[in-house]
């Protein structure tokens, strides 16, 4: 899938060709002020959760935190919040502060694709994640300063690795090769469950092994080029590469290199985790704080066991606070869940304007749309809950004109209080929905609202002598709002 | 160490994981892992996360009870 491109700006294609890794970046945000150095000595919990928390306060600004001195685990370093804020995302996408959730979106759909991959394949021993290589004896625990991320978790988290898994009845196959992120407990020194389901391309692989009985083998890429863990969380095609989409984005090539196990993985990500699945074997799991904000409960679920680690020298372990939003994991994705749906929908309706599915993976949606005749959202609605994201998370679609910005909540209240009847709004129960969802009356169902928050059009009379007041809007006044801002922030422009 | 905070499983239940160390190599804290629960701590963290009377019962897990099984192995036999 790929939608229409525009040439990237000298800005874009000069941060694209510096970023080649977490280190790269972790320096790019520290050169804009966007990434700061906890320095004082903490405990393991509480204290890397409630800093977590407090520097994700700010969802336009906020910056990652690097933490260097954790009791118990000297000269181990850890980063959190890369992806907790727009402003992190615009920097790695060649923008500068103060850049709109609706430009950012406008630019990721302009890059969107995975027809033109830019990706440079080099040999195992050239790759820095292989600059230390451990085949026995592992620990997870002594490795990574693991740790509680919310305080009724099962266990310590990995929350933001990006797993590589193929098809283990077509390992051959580079499109069947699936690059996802799955939560992963720390279960023994050396072994971990991963939780997927069915419905996700780890799921299938897990069940294909299993019913085979042939071994399933993944690779656990942590701290990773950023670029790579937006589209690990992206649901793209099954036979659709996510290192494709991931060095499209970014107009550079990104790295690669194969595995002691078989897999393409990042040359230069920190550390690569190579494991085996338990055939058979289901361990207790959770709970887990997941993004709707509240625990999973405790399952059993497949477990993996390590069989070699790769690292680079001094490995810097990059995980995720998750929880009630906002939260790092809702910028990583929110971006990456709105376009696709986008893209799907301007397929049969090129009126559709933007798509704002940030809200807890897309449980909230709000597309923005150009009305062709009254009624028309309505029918547009009906489009989105068939995209494949929207069969299982649009759980409530707002439904506002073109003249309302959907990131813009302010925009987005105002065509609430204005333009929605009562009647205006569907209820559709019984469907599909992710079980994770807190207000399921039955996990995996659930009723769909839909508001219509469009304005009325014939023959619709209602309204009609009413006339909006047109303030002053558009690029010149986008632009004044920047000054603005400068001159508040003390900065000459 | 005594039971676990979890499913207050015995002792003998109980492994130690990992205990970390400071720069001059002192210990900080100790890592257990409950063979019953899959429970897994750390002696340092506060009590709402390691001590069974503080943690709130909802959070309890009776490994004797059946929990929902992910992607269930036996359906394929
Ligand atoms: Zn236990």
């Amino acid at each position: 899938m790929s939608t229409d491109k525009k040439p990237l700006s000298a800005t874009a294609r000069a941060v694209g060709e510096r970023i080649g890794s977490l280190r790269d970046f972790i320096e790019f945000l520290e050169e804009n002020g966007q990434c700061i150095t906890w320095t004082n000595e903490i405990m393991p919990e509480p204290d890397v959760r409630n800093i977590a928390v407090a520097a994700g306060r700010d969802s336009m600004n906020g910056p990652a935190v690097i933490f260097n001195n954790i009791a118990g685990y000297p000269g181990k370093k850890l980063v959190l919040g890369v992806h907790g804020s727009f402003t992190n995302l615009a920097l790695l996408l060649g923008h500068p502060k103060g850049t709109t959730i609706k430009e950012l979106f406008y630019d990721i759909i302009s890059r969107w694709g995975d027809d033109k991959p830019l990706l440079d394949f080099i040999e195992p021993e050239a790759a820095p994640v292989n600059e230390n290589r451990l085949t026995d004896n592992f620990n997870l625990y002594d490795l990574l300063p693991l740790y509680r991320i919310n305080e009724y978790d099962g266990g310590f988290y990995i929350g933001k690795a990006n797993v590589v898994s193929r098809d283990p009845r077509d390992p051959d196959n580079f499109g069947k090769q699936n690059v996802g992120i799955y939560r992963i407990q720390v279960q023994a020194p050396g072994e971990f469950t991963l939780l997927s389901i069915p419905a996700h391309d780890m799921g299938r692989h897990i069940m294909a092994a299993e019913q085979e009985g042939v071994p399933l083998k993944i690779s656990v890429m942590l701290g990773n080029h950023p670029a790579m863990c937006m589209f690990a969380a992206t649901p793209v095609g099954y036979e659709e590469s996510e290192f494709a989409y991931a060095s499209q984005m970014m107009g550079s090539p990104l790295r690669l290199t194969k595995s002691g196990n078989g897999m393409d993985i990042l040359a230069d990500s920190e550390m690569i985790i190579e494991a085996e699945l338990m055939n058979g074997v289901r361990t207790f799991e959770g709970p887990f704080g997941e993004f709707p904000g509240s625990y999973s409960g405790v399952r059993k679920i497949p477990r993996f066991k390590v069989t070699a680690i790769s690292h680079r020298n001094d490995p810097i372990f990059e995980n995720i606070y998750i929880g009630r939003g906002w939260t790092e994991h809702d910028t990583l994705i929110g971006l990456n869940t709105s376009a696709p749906i986008y893209a799907q929908l301007i397929k049969d309706f090129p009126e559709v304007v933007a798509v704002n599915a940030l809200y807890q993976h897309g449980l909230t949606g709000v597309i923005s749309v150009k009305n062709r005749f009254a009624g028309f959202a309505k029918s547009v609605a009906m489009r989105a809950l068939g995209t494949p994201h929207g069969t299982m998370y649009l759980k409530n679609l707002i439904m506002v004109d073109d003249d309302v910005d959907p990131f813009d909540l302010n925009e987005v209240m105002w065509a609430l209080s204005t333009r929605t009847r009562a009647d205006d709004t569907i209820v559709i129960p019984n469907m599909p929905l992710i079980p994770i969802d807190p207000g399921a009356e039955v996990a995996g169902k659930g009723h769909r609202l839909i508001i219509d928050a469009t304005s009325f059009m014939p023959p619709d009379k209602l309204g009609s002598d009413s006339k909006i007041v047109t303030p002053p809007a558009g690029p010149e006044i986008d632009e004044i709002a920047k000054v603005i801002q400068l001159l508040q922030n003390g900065v000459n422009s | 160490m005594s039971t676990c905070p979890r499913c207050q499983a015995a002792e003998e239940k109980i492994r130690v994981e990992h205990k970390g160390l400071n720069a001059q190599g002192e210990l900080v804290w100790t890592i257990f892992h409950c063979n019953a629960c899959e429970f897994t701590w750390r002696d340092s963290e506060p009590a709402i996360s390691i001590d069974y009377d503080t943690r709130e019962a909802f959070f309890r897990v009776d490994p004797e009870k059946p929990y929902p099984v992910i992607m269930p192995p036996a359906q394929y036999k």
